[in-house]
């Protein structure tokens, strides 16, 4: 809903997604914050913020393929694991810059997902997410039984820092310029593709699939596309990932991992770019603030035992999404949705 | 050589019968609920501590402690269907099977926090020593194991194809409005497909783990079930005892002659080449109902 006295009067400003001059303004606030962040905060909150940056493509990435296309991905940390070892090989082996690595390993992971889409033709529903978790196992399997000499099998890979034009993106700060440049670019393509004809599709086929058939929507390529794209993004993440630790192990991309990103769309709220990043930002911060308050608690609390952190980070995540699920299925966007027509509306009830 | 064979093709038919049972909890949740269960392994890890902590740690005799873990474990699968999914009937399938993507992870939490991540003794329910017949050797728990697995299967199916109640929860499978529209209970089908799965989940824990070693990650045996299920179809009963013993021979088999060749795991990942197969070419497994689907 526009803000009172807006009205679109061509075409061009009915498509915008920035209808006011004032949203122009608050993004440009927003960005200036995110740009000027490393200058006020430390580099423990720093490389706080580069996992959230790359765990925000990820998530956008998931947001496209199950929040929109309504297709259930229970694999998209093995996607990201294969972007993050094509990375890792073709930065070791070939030394390629990281200017074109990144998106080669975008292309690595949906081509992946791809095979994995493609299964749509046969199979719909439930019985797709069975084989997602199929991607999961596949992954393992190969990265730890091909020779230890192309992925460093059960040890992982090490990755040579990103360099550009002689400087070393390796520090906290540097690292943080890179994830947050790729993720405005990730996130506005996102914005792009979901309001473009492909996002269109996408959402018919995830309101009914046999109706969107009927419309004259390619199904099947449009199931395919929507796990290409979500790997693509998950592609881009790994390589990030990559490139932050400096190492990749088959360990970091579990199945875990996978209910994690989709417990970051639940809270967040189906069906949305902002959402999807908002998820990202709550379910991080938590799980930050469980990690770092966790040896206090359990140093206060002894007979709880060191284990704890790990276990009730689990008991929140598994509860989180239960409960989102239970009272708020929309997620936290469509409250502040409500919350934002709300004031927009106000004195009025409508 | 040929008595190796056999021996392998045995044991392998024995193991494939252990995931049916398994892979029975998956069956009949969906069969009283029509939610695919995503917490199987969890609730197998759920009854083996329920087991080891009425047996092992409260140190009651075997024939007072199993059945009360039993008792526990039926009162677990309620309150799972009393705190989330009571609450949303009426709401769609994908919300019920997303919570149980949750409760994957929140059983395993809620299992760590209780019992540890420590690895426990499972008390020898079944006797250690293999049944020896001529040169063939049978491991006890799993020949009891099969056993107990066709019995279920055999008074599962009845149950579900010939009585009353199975019909009715059968129809709530199908779809639940319609079920809803008809006079049946959901809310009761779902419950009772909850306290089932979890004392089949238990038994298979008792046959999986007796006098192993049980910790968390015996969970995995949730997922290598998951090719039996759908290899016999989600609905079919019956039809797992068949695609058990054709998938554990696959895996016995494949363990015993092609790991030696390639160094390792082709027995453990080729249940899932099976599975993405069969999908491929029969999405609805061998036993599975053709859906119709109306707009």
């Amino acid at each position: 809903m526009d803000p009172a006295g807006v009205f679109a009067v061509r075409y061009a400003q009915d498509r915008a997604l920035l209808r006011t001059r004032k949203q122009w303004l608050a993004l440009a606030i927003f960005l200036a914050a995110l740009a000027l962040l490393p200058l006020v905060v430390g580099p423990r909150l720093i490389a706080v913020a580069n996992i959230m940056l790359i765990s925000a493509i990820v998530v956008v990435g998931l947001q496209i393929c199950t929040g929109y296309a309504g297709q259930v991905n229970l694999g998209q940390a093995a996607f990201m694991g294969v972007g993050a070892y094509t990375a890792a090989v073709l930065a070791e082996k070939t030394g390629l810059s990281f200017l074109l690595t990144i998106p080669l390993s975008g292309v690595a992971a949906a081509g992946f997902g791809f095979v994995f889409g493609l299964s749509a033709a046969r199979i719909k529903g439930f019985y797709l997410a069975l084989t997602t978790i199929a991607a999961q196992f596949v992954f393992h399997f190969a990265v730890l039984n091909l020779p230890g000499s192309w992925l460093g099998g059960s040890n992982g890979a090490t990755v040579p820092p990103a360099t550009l034009f002689g400087y070393r993106i390796a520090s906290d700060t540097s690292l943080y310029y890179l994830c947050l440049i790729c993720t405005v670019i990730m996130v506005c393509g996102a914005f792009g593709i979901v309001r473009s004809r492909f996002g269109r599709a996408f959402v018919a086929v995830r309101d009914d699939d046999v109706a969107a058939g009927i419309m004259g929507i390619n199904v099947v390529a449009t199931k395919a596309t929507a796990f290409l794209v979500g790997a693509f993004y998950a592609g881009v993440g790994g390589a990030l990932w990559a490139y932050m630790l400096r190492f990749v192990a088959v360990d970091q991309f579990t199945l875990f991992n996978s209910v994690f990103f989709i417990a970051m769309i639940i809270v967040g709220g189906m069906g949305s770019v902002v959402g999807a990043l908002i998820g990202v930002f709550v379910i991080r911060a938590i799980q930050e603030l469980i990690t770092t308050l966790g040896p206090e608690l359990a140093a206060s609390l002894p007979f709880l035992g060191g284990d704890i952190v790990f276990a009730s980070m689990n008991v929140f995540l598994g509860g989180s999404i239960a409960l989102f699920l239970i009272i708020e299925p929309k997620g936290l966007m469509h409250r502040w949705n409500i919350v934002k027509a709300g004031y927009r509306l106000w004195p009025f009830p409508y | 050589m040929i008595i190796d064979f056999v021996n392998y093709a045995i044991n392998g038919a024995l193991l494939g019968l252990l995931y049916a049972l398994i892979a029975m909890g998956f069956v009949v949740i969906y069969r009283a609920s029509k939610v695919f269960n995503f917490a199987q392994g969890e609730l197998v890890v759920l009854g083996g501590f329920l087991q080891w902590w009425m047996v092992v740690s409260m140190g009651l005799p075997m024939i007072v402690g199993i059945p009360l873990a039993f008792v526990l474990a039926g009162v677990v699968g309620l309150l799972i269907e009393r705190i989330f999914f009571a609450r949303l009937v009426g709401e769609s399938v994908f919300a019920m099977v997303m919570v149980t993507i949750g409760l994957l992870v929140l059983l395993r939490g809620v299992v760590l926090v209780a019992f540890g991540p420590q690895v426990r003794p499972f008390p020898i329910v079944f006797p250690l020593q293999p049944l020896v017949i001529g040169e063939l050797m049978i491991p006890t728990n799993l020949l009891w194991g099969g056993v107990l697995t066709v019995l279920a299967a055999i008074g599962l199916s009845w149950f579900f194809n010939r009585t009353r109640t199975g019909l009715t929860m059968t129809a709530v499978a199908e779809d639940h409005q319609v079920a809803l529209s008809m006079g049946i209970s959901v809310k009761r089908s779902i419950a009772f497909a909850w306290i089932l799965g979890c004392v089949l989940s238990t038994l298979g824990a008792v046959v999986f783990l007796s006098g192993k070693s049980l910790n968390f990650l015996a969970s995995e045996i949730g997922f290598a079930a998951l090719p039996v299920a759908l290899l016999a179809g989600l609905e079919s009963i019956g039809g797992l005892l068949l695609a058990g013993v054709i998938v554990g021979v696959i895996q016995g088999l494949a363990t015993a002659y092609l790991d030696p060749l390639v160094g390792g795991a082709v027995g453990s990942v080729l249940p899932f080449a099976i599975m993405l197969l069969i999908l491929l070419v029969r999405p609805t497994g061998l036993f599975g109902w053709r859906t119709i689907e109306r707009v």
